[in-house]
């Protein structure tokens, strides 16, 4: 099957200013986004998301490389038509209201007036907007904006959605929102690409991730395979006799949650349980800690960091 | 023709979002009253003249609509594609399924009906101005009135083109420049023609401008002797359907290449 977004060794290098002053944001970009998959597109600030994104949605040119939207090359009439798009930090015309922000884009999709209204208005509610439908979106939060964001990216129902930072601006409820939304998509067959700095909800909505910093990519693959399986250290959360901390090896620390002993590995951790069980003490949390996406993120931020110097 | 009617729904789309951000700006209205100002005024100056009331009316009224009609052009035709850069709002359109040059020229699109809007409401304000005075909008009054509108279509194409490259400021300084050359080509022409400057680099030069650069004299012809005819006037011997045509004609054709221009230009731009 024919991957919905695809990029092929995409540079960008921005020229600017009378001095032609290059900055290069994009090396030799690669990777491919499936059809029916929620795909995070994640790195630091500055490391070519937006560019990734923009160049998508047919807002720069790439200085080499291709990508195709749907099969077609970027800016086909007929792949964006089945595209919806979110720019960061959204910024709309603000003397409009957002049903007729809906309505703009919904004629410009070509939708009819009666559907336009009907999924305008529909639309506006799933996102939180329908008491604020006919307020001029001047009024509005960065929250608001983002919501209405959302809303007109959704009005074609497209079959694939490109979020830039969708959880930006937004509080935990939201966020939380949002996250429902990008699972709703997904379960009703819409492709949904989305750029992240906020790794926890990468961790939590993605089928597969591309890491980029400083314009290349690091790493891209389902979580699972990125993600080291192995354990790497083991918390164990207990209390007893203070006699019993001495004979314990490892790591003590004492939390809120009481004190914690960090084990190097799993075998270790097991012949510590049997001590303080043995003991008569007692083991509220056992937590075995293996790679986390941020883990991973900060070290491929670290290893470009070391390759430029 | 599904695919013609589908392109003409994007224009639209975009062209009614252009009127409504015009209609929505209260500078407009501050512009528009300037206008009803300056003929209510002429009313005042009316009286103050020998039974010429409903010339001075013509006259004021005219040069009222011509006056804020270009004011208007000027500062919706820079700002039109400046302002969604600014303001970011490019972001979202132009990944719509619309072409680049739909965008433009619904742009355009938008601002043209603002303009015509416009210049009919003033022109009705100033019927209304005039029947007070027992004068009446005539047809004369009418293509004097189309004229105008023609003039600011193509004030407006060519600040386009401009905004299309160029800040918006460096836009209104470019346009104002070829408004006040271009209103004055005649004399510029006569000029590089002259015994000192004919057949010297300069007067080919400025002849060559005077070729090059939009003619808005075309549409200013109060006091002209068009084909050694006696002097035009709104009040007597106007110009005829003929010449309206000829001078809508000249600003369609320059207005559509500066709009072309515009087009190649916004085609490979990078919107950072």
């Amino acid at each position: 099957m024919a991957a919905v977004l695809e990029v092929d060794a995409l540079a960008k290098t921005f020229v600017r200013g009378l001095l032609r002053k290059r900055t290069v944001a994009l090396r030799g970009v690669s990777f491919a986004v499936e059809a029916g998959e929620i795909f995070g597109f994640l790195g630091p600030n500055g490391a070519g998301k937006t560019t990734t994104i923009k160049i998508l949605m047919g807002l720069i040119f790439p200085t080499s490389g291709s990508a195709r939207v749907l099969g077609r090359a970027v800016g086909d009439r007929a792949a964006k038509q089945r595209v919806g798009y979110l720019p960061e930090n959204p910024y709309f015309y603000d003397y409009l209201t957002p049903i007729e922000l809906l309505d703009m884009v919904g004629r410009l999709h070509g939708i009819a007036g009666g559907e336009r209204r009907r999924r305008g208005l529909a639309l506006l509610e799933r996102v939180g907007l329908g008491d604020a439908a006919r307020r001029p979106l001047r009024s509005f939060s960065k929250g608001m904006l983002q919501r209405a964001g959302l809303a007109q990216a959704l009005v074609a129902q497209p079959d694939v959605v490109v979020l830039d930072e969708p959880m930006s601006g937004l509080d935990p409820i939201g966020r939380k929102e949002v996250r429902d939304l990008i699972v709703e998509l997904r379960d009703k067959g819409t492709t949904v690409f989305f750029s992240t700095h906020i790794l926890s909800d990468a961790t939590m909505l993605c089928d597969r991730v591309a890491i980029v910093v400083d314009g290349e990519l690091r790493e891209t693959g389902p979580l699972g395979e990125l993600l080291s399986p192995t354990v790497q250290y083991v918390d164990l959360v207990w209390s007893g006799p203070e006699s019993l901390a001495g004979e314990l090896e490892g790591e003590h620390t004492t939390t809120s949650e009481g004190r914690v002993l960090r084990l190097p590995d799993v075998a270790t951790a097991q012949r510590a349980l049997a001590a303080i069980l043995a003991k008569g003490g007692e083991v509220r949390e056992l937590l075995p800690h293996r790679q986390s996406l941020e883990e991973l993120f900060v070290s491929e931020a670290k290893a470009a960091g070391r390759a430029r110097e | 023709m599904n695919a013609v009617v589908l392109g003409l729904g994007r224009l639209w789309a975009i062209a009614l979002n252009t009127f409504r951000e015009a209609t929505r700006n209260r500078v407009l209205y501050v512009l528009v009253l300037f206008a009803v100002g300056l003929m209510a005024f002429s009313v005042v100056l009316g009286e103050l003249s020998l039974h010429e009331e409903v010339r001075v009316i013509k006259d004021i009224g005219l040069a009222g609509i011509s006056l804020v009609g270009l004011v208007i052009a000027l500062f919706l035709g820079v700002n039109l594609l400046s302002k969604e850069l600014d303001k970011k709002t490019v972001y979202f359109v132009i990944p719509k399924p619309l072409h680049r040059h739909e965008f433009l020229l619904g742009k355009f699109l938008g601002l043209a009906v603002t303009l015509v809007v416009l210049v009919v409401l003033m022109a009705a304000i100033l019927g209304i101005v005039l029947s007070f005075e027992g004068g009446s909008h005539d047809l004369a009054l009418v293509r004097a009135e189309i004229l105008v509108l023609c003039e600011l279509l193509l004030v407006t194409a060519v600040a386009l083109l401009f905004s299309s490259f160029s800040s918006p400021y460096l836009s209104a300084m470019f346009t104002g420049s070829l408004w006040i050359i271009g209103r004055n080509s005649a004399e510029l022409r006569a000029f590089a023609t002259s015994k000192k400057l004919e057949g010297t680099p300069l007067g080919t030069l400025l002849e060559g401008a005077a070729a090059v650069l939009p003619d808005f004299h075309l549409f200013y012809v109060s006091g002209a002797s068009l084909g050694g005819a006696a002097p035009v006037s709104v009040h007597d011997s106007f110009i005829g359907w003929g010449y309206i045509a000829e001078a809508g004609l000249y600003a369609a054709l320059y207005g559509g290449v500066c709009l072309l221009l515009a087009m190649v230009l916004l085609a490979r731009r990078d919107f950072t």
